[in-house]
């Protein structure tokens, strides 16, 4: 079976873990721009990092055949420093139309506060003017229900967002219901301890059906792994749900996300 | 030795990891063909019952008190 696991931070990973996701069969990966384990000093730094993740980390991946794509932002984590983050939002536009960059993110907010949602509006206004696809990073823990409501809230009040050009990540039983009662795609991150397990992944793929949902690792600087895919994939399968269905939520829903920009080649099987 | 604010800053996610998990398998059977009456009548489920209210009992000793709840009483082979 072939897998995309759309959430992916490579730049933080062995290349034990491109050997696994080969072995396992994933093809194609996306990787939003986020925190880099420390926060940067200056916008320059971002300039190298975006530089890794168009340029840098494709090669690193067709290694493994893998066809790696990415997405620009200055995460939430980064964004209580409006200065700097204005200053990297500036970096952002003219690559845009680099052939591995899908849109604008991950997005979002990290602990609510009044600097990052000023981030988050102009970087929605910089995806809405340039007519980007946008990756949401929605609040850990705690934060998670109040920053994923405050997130869509501002989605939905901007009239150029079209919501199945959105897709807000990281959703639990507790937010999937905001982000599908309001047309976005649904994200579930699959990363033990802190947010979904493979078992409660496979639980609310059958309560909340397989449309409009994409299932990824988010594999970064903590405890993560691009097994948390694949495992969540065998515990779908293993109750029953035939590789159809299991081919429809870990390859065809990417595709058909990603998909909306024409940058993305990948097609749906079947 | 880590203090007590210690230690539970090093658990605590993890604990709220085991007990969000347990709410998902519990849902999980619910929602399965025949999970209320499982729910009503194993009695598996009845000793996890019995477990979760130990925790939430004050007092020491609750890991060995929920050993004792899932232990075999019955009588050794004559």
């Amino acid at each position: 079976m072939k897998y995309i696991d759309p959430h992916i931070h490579c730049v933080s990973r062995t290349t034990d873990d491109y050997q696994y996701m080969a072995r396992c069969g994933v093809v194609a990966v996306s990787e939003p721009a986020f925190w880099a384990g420390f926060d940067r000093s200056s916008a320059a730094s971002f300039q190298d990092y975006f530089r890794h993740l168009t340029d840098i980390e494709p090669v690193r991946a067709a290694r493994y055949g893998i066809d790696h794509y990415c997405w620009l932002c200055i995460n939430a984590k980064e964004a209580e420093n409006v200065t700097l983050a204005r200053e990297v939002i500036k970096l952002i536009p003219p690559m845009l139309d680099h052939r591995r960059v899908l849109g604008v993110g991950e997005i979002g907010l990290n602990k609510n506060t009044r600097n990052e949602i000023t981030v988050f509006e102009e970087q929605v206004d910089l995806a809405a003017r340039y007519d980007q696809l946008i990756l949401i990073h929605t609040p850990h823990l705690a934060d998670k229900h109040k920053g994923t409501s405050i997130i869509t809230s501002i989605l939905k009040n901007d009239r150029r967002i079209r919501p199945e050009r959105v897709l807000i990540d990281h959703c639990e039983e507790h937010t999937i219901r905001i982000a599908r009662h309001n047309g976005f795609w649904a994200g579930l991150t699959i990363y033990p301890v802190t947010k979904v397990t493979p078992q409660r992944g496979a639980d609310i793929l059958e309560q909340f059906g397989t449309t409009m949902i994409c299932v990824n690792s988010a594999s970064d600087w903590g405890e993560s792994g691009p097994c948390n895919l694949t495992d969540t994939c065998l515990e779908y399968l293993h109750r029953g749900h035939t590789e159809t269905e299991a081919t429809e939520v870990f390859f065809n829903n990417p595709c058909r996300f990603f998909g909306q920009n024409p940058k993305w080649k990948i097609r749906p099987i079947g | 030795m880590q203090d007590a604010k210690e230690t539970l800053e090093r658990f605590f996610l993890e604990m709220r990891w085991r007990c969000l998990s347990l709410a998902a398998d519990l849902d999980r059977i619910e929602r399965a063909p025949g999970g209320a009456s499982i729910l009503a009548t194993d009695p598996r489920l009845a000793q996890l019952r019995e477990a979760i209210g130990v925790l939430t009992r004050g007092g020491p000793g609750r890991a060995e008190q929920v050993q004792t709840i899932f232990s075999d009483k019955t009588p050794p082979p004559r």
